[in-house]
Parts: C-alpha cells; structure tokens; sequence
C-alpha cells in the first residue's frame, strides 16, 4: 500500500491527536506525591487510593450543607480555604443556629501526616474525624443516619458515588473515605520556605528571613519541627488556662493528670492566614504570639521544660522571626481552584 | 487428543478431590441475654442485683469478638466482630463457617474491639460506627453499654447509663476470656450449635460490687471503666 502525502498528514495529525490525548488525561489525573525529604504519610492510602472522581466527590460533600441537620452548615462554615481552612474573625467557631462551640478551628493542612486530630488529638484517623462535627450538637447536629439516608435519597450523590467507588449506595465508609481524598490531600509544599530548601533558582531567604530562620531553629522547631512545623506531640506551651472555657487539653481524652493542659502542636505552615492563634484563638496577632513566648509563657506542673527558661528576643530578633514565619506562607495553596468551592456545582 | 482427554480428567480429579477435602462445618452460635440466669426482658422485668437493689435494664449491647474454638483443630473465625443487642433478636445468633470437622472444647472470645480496629478509620458491618458504638470525639469503640433505671439512682429519670471503651493503656476496655463449651462436636452434615447466655448481672458481681445510687454514669475511659470491664469480663457462659 501506498501513502500518499494526503493520508501521511491524516496520519501525523492522528498520531497528534492521540499523544495529546494522552497528556491532557495524564495532567489531569491525580496524583499523591510525598514532596521531597518529607515523611511518609500517616494515612493508609493504600486502603483508600486517590482519584480525581473521588476527591472531588469528597470537596462537593466539603462544601454542602447537607451534612448538617438543617442543611445551613456546611465543613466550609468554619474552614475557608482562602484562610488555608482555619475560619478566620473568630476566636472560638460558630455551628448550628449560630451556637458557639469551645475550641477554634485549625487550618486544615498537610492532614495526610497527622498522628492525630483536634488540638487534643481525640480523633484518631482522618476517615473518622468528620464524624465529630457533624454529630456533634452544637456544630452540624446530624446524625450518621440522618446523612447516609439523606445522601441515599439524592440523584446527585448517588451518581457521584458511582462514578467515585463503581457503587452508588452511600455507606458511611464511602462517605468519610471519600472525604478523607479531599481532607488528606490539602497539601501546602510551595511556600517560600520551600522554594529555598528546594534550592530553587533565584528564591532566596532576604538577610531578616535567614536570621529569623536561626532563631526560629534554636527557639521553635524542637516543637514546630519542619517540614510539617509540628512534631505531633502534645505540649504544655505556657499559655495558662481560660477560665471560663477550663479547657485541660489531652488530659480530656487520657484522663491523665500528666497531660493537663497539654494541645497539640499545630502546624505554622499558612499561619500569616489562619488568626486567630491557639487553641481558644486568644491571640489575634502573630506579635502577641511572639509577645507570648517572650514574656508571657506561665508556669505549671505540666510546662514542657523547654519553655522553662523564657526566650529571649531583642526586637530586631521579633521582626527577623516574624519575616521567617511569613516565608510559610503558600499562596499556590489559598489560591488552588481544586480545592476551593466546585464551580460545576449542579451537575 | 488423549491429552485433552487426561486434561479434562486431570481437572475432574482436582474439582473431586478439593470437594472432598473440605471437611468443614458450620455452627451456629446462640446468645441468650439474662440476669443471673433468668430470661432478660429489657424495661419490664425488674431484677436484683448483687448489692440487693432493685433495678430495669433498657440496654445491653456489647461486642462479641475474635471468636477461637480450641480442641483437635483449632480453628479463629476471620473478621470475627459480631455486635450483640439484646434488643434486636437479629444480632443474638450468628454463624461461624468453614470449621474443621472435629471435636472442641473451648471457646475463647474478646468482649470489645481490639486496637487494631480501633485505628483503622471507619469501617463497615457491626463495626460501622453508624451502629451507635462509637465515640467521636474520643475516636474509638465503645465495647459495651449497659443503660438502665433504679429507684435508688438518685439522678434524671433514675438513669443509670455504662458506656465502656477506650483502647488505650491504662484505661483499656477489651477483656478477652475463654469458657468450656463441653464436647462440641463439629460435623459436616449436622446442624451445629452452641447456646450461651450473656449475663448482664455480672456487671454489679465481682470483683467490685456496684452501688448504682453511687456509680451510675460511666461515659468514657478512666478507672471505673475499667473496673466494669473486669466485672463483666465473665458475663458469656455456656448454657448446658
Ligand atoms: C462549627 C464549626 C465547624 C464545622 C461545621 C466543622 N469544623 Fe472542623 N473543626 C472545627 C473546630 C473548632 C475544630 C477543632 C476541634 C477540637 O480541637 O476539639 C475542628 C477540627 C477539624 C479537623 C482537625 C484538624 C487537625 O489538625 O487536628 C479537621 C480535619 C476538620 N475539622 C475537618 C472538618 C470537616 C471535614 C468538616 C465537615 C464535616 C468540619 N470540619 C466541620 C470547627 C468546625
Ligand atoms: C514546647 C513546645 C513549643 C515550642 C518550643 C514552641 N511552640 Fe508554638 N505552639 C506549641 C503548642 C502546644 C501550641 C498550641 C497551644 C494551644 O493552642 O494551646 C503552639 C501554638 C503556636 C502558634 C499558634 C498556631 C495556631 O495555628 O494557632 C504559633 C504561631 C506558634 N506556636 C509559634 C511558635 C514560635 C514562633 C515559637 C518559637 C518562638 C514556638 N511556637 C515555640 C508548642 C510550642
């Protein structure tokens, strides 16, 4: 057979076609990739693989109000994407009927690594967190059963379930696997402070950000650990119990007296965005928080030793500090449309 | 074609003889809620229990679990978590499958659910934790709940209410325990069964006598729950 030049263009453009096929569906696909000198994950996701079908079934339930009882509140009610999911403005978070709930609500970032959940790390996998909220009264006030039924009976969702696991009947597994695709991969790996680990052409720390990086390595990373800026563990950091709130922190879940007022070390990644600071949000500021390490840290039985000695700061040190602590900021994650509210919302 | 012939006879041969080696049988396991001994009807009936006061039982739920016969061929079911409600006859007889044609004595059990599974996210069957058995904020199973009322309960409704869970040292709630079972005798062809009873009087026995109008309200790992827990520890008995 013969090819005339005609057909070889058919051919060429065929062949064209095809490859370009393929790199669009190869972009889109999903992948879960551990940035370079990370950890592994804590998250099995093996049991529970990533796809694009599944993750954004996972942002669509995020985003609904349907998984609270009187469907007015939804994940996204107290954690904004665009404050890397922490909710901004108040110190404690606001659920159902605009009831106040007594803790504030973190960023949700790099979940996938997490020991544990909540500042008192009760919740022991990501799968079963989201239980929390929504059972919880004065959050989304819903039950397991009111969810799944709910879900059930919506054309949407079970077309949405079939597409993500080949079955369209809601299970609670389902469920909170498929949030956990979205919840666990929240990942925030291209701040600047990454840029210049990654040693990445012209990204370098400016004279104040290098200094404040030293004296963030001698004063904060034994509990900020990077790359995650947290070790996971429950610490004491000074800050005195709210009289009101009596909050005793991990002691609530160990019932260990060892462990009273003892939170979890959150993650410092985005932390220009998500104010209020700590666990009742007390702090509004980063320099009150500073302000706090330095002169404010109060003593108990349970202040971790290292917080023992105050640090010390001259105010140009504070300023340097300051400047690392923004070098986290990672706005390719506040801005990231896949993970912000889905536009093609009424298929 | 005599090979497709051996072929086929070859395959005849492993179909027969696979049939032939599955010596196994099914039982069926039956559990009988009671106090001390007599029939538990939940609400209605009042019973005594060991500190002499007299009390309702509403509730009695408890995982039966990582079921093992012992005897001439050991034999562990797998996945072996069964929720047990006295309220729901549905849940007070299940099956256990493909155990080895012989002759047993023993069944050892847990009564909660292992750390394993308490780690493992959400899962499905009786451990889906919209059974109700489950704690959120404190992630994990809760192993087994007693709920009642008692005049002598001095609180709302005369409520007295045991949830016991928590899988971590030192307020670990599972108990795992083993009983005779006499001469259970596995057969291919008989229908098998065991009757036990699941006593909820065990919970105020021994070894630590409970007075409700003192101890009513258990919600959460600590030291009381784990004082139930060794207290119920022996609520599975085998019926004669
Ligand atoms: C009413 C506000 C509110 C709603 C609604 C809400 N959360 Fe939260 N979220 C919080 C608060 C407050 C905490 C911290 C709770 C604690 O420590 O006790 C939190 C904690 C978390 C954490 C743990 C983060 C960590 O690092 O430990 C995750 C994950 C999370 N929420 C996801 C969700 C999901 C998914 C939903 C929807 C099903 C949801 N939240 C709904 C307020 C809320
Ligand atoms: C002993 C461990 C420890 C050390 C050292 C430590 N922190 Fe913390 N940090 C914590 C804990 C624990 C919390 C949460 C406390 C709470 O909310 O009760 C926290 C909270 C924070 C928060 C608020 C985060 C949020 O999302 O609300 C910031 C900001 C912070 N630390 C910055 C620093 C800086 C800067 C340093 C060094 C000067 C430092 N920390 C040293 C343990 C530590």
């Amino acid at each position: 057979m013969k090819i005339s030049k005609g057909n070889n263009f058919v051919l060429g453009m065929i062949i064209i076609l095809i490859f370009s096929a393929f790199i669009l569906t190869k972009e889109e696909k999903l992948k879960f990739e551990i940035p370079k000198g990370w950890p592994k994950p804590n998250y099995d996701l093996k049991t529970n693989p990533l796809t694009q079908e599944g993750f954004e079934l996972g942002r669509e339930l995020f985003y609904d109000p349907i998984l609270s009882s009187d469907s007015s509140i939804s994940c996204s009610s107290c954690h904004l994407s665009y404050t890397s999911f922490a909710h901004t403005d108040h110190r404690l978070s606001h659920g159902i009927n605009g009831l106040i709930g007594t803790r504030n609500s973190p960023a949700l970032i790099n979940l996938a690594w997490n020991t544990s959940f909540m500042w008192d790390g009760g919740v022991n996998n990501l799968e079963s967190q989201p239980i929390n909220p929504i059972t919880s009264k004065i959050e989304m006030n819903s039950s397991l059963t009111d969810v799944v039924k709910k879900l059930n009976a919506s054309a949407k969702y079970r077309k949405l379930f079939f597409t993500a696991f080949k079955d369209s009947v809601v299970n609670t597994q389902k469920l909170f696997r498929a949030m956990a695709l979205f919840t666990g991969n929240l990942i925030s790996c291209n701040s600047k402070y990454d840029s210049v680990m990654r040693k990445e052409k012209n990204v370098q720390f400016t004279s104040a950000e290098a200094k404040g990086y030293i004296l963030f390595k001698k004063n904060c990373s034994s509990c900020h650990t990077e790359p995650l800026f947290t070790n996971g563990l429950f610490e004491n950091n000074g800050l005195g119990m709210d009289t009101a709130l009596k909050d005793l922190g991990r002691m609530r879940i160990t019932s260990l007296s060892k462990d009273s007022l003892k939170f979890k070390v959150p993650t410092l990644r985005n932390i220009e965005f998500s104010f209020p600071y700590m666990h009742d949000g007390r702090f509004k500021r980063l320099s009150e928080v500073l302000k706090h390490y330095t002169t404010g840290v109060q003593k108990s039985k349970t202040l971790s030793p290292i917080l023992d000695k105050p640090i010390v700061l001259t105010s140009d040190e504070r300023v340097d500090l300051m400047a690392f602590l923004l070098t986290l900021s990672d706005k390719a994650f506040i801005y990231n449309a896949n993970y912000a509210f889905p536009k093609n919302n009424n298929k | 074609m005599t090979q497709l012939k051996l072929y086929f006879i070859f395959i005849l041969f492993t179909v027969l003889s696979s049939r032939a080696q599955k010596n196994v049988g099914t039982l069926i396991i039956n559990i009988h809620p009671v106090f001390d001994g007599k029939e538990l009807v939940l609400s209605e009936n009042a019973y005594v229990n060991a500190n002499g006061d007299s009390i309702y039982i509403d509730t009695f739920k408890f995982y039966f679990s990582n079921l093992c016969l012992s005897g001439t061929k050991p034999f562990c079911e797998k996945e072996s978590y069964h929720l047990i409600d006295a309220e729901n006859i549905s849940t007070l007889s299940f099956t256990l499958k493909d155990i080895p044609i012989a002759n047993y004595s023993e069944l050892s059990f847990e009564i909660g659910v292992d750390s394993l599974k308490n780690t493992k996210g959400v899962l499905t069957g009786d451990l889906d934790p919209i059974k109700g058995m489950y704690w959120a904020w404190n992630t994990g199973y809760i192993a087994a709940k007693l709920e009642g009322h008692s005049k002598v309960c001095k609180t709302l409704h005369n409520a007295f209410e045991f949830h016991i869970g928590g899988y971590l040292q030192p307020y670990r709630s599972l108990r795992k325990n083993k009983i005779s079972v006499g001469n259970l005798q596995i057969s291919s062809t008989a229908v098998n069964t065991l009757e036990l009873y699941a006593d909820a009087a065990e919970w105020f026995k021994t070894p630590e006598k409970i007075d409700v109008s003192k101890i009513n309200s258990i919600v959460l790992p600590n030291k009381q729950s784990v004082m139930m827990a060794d207290n119920y520890k022996d609520m599975i008995k085998f019926k004669k």
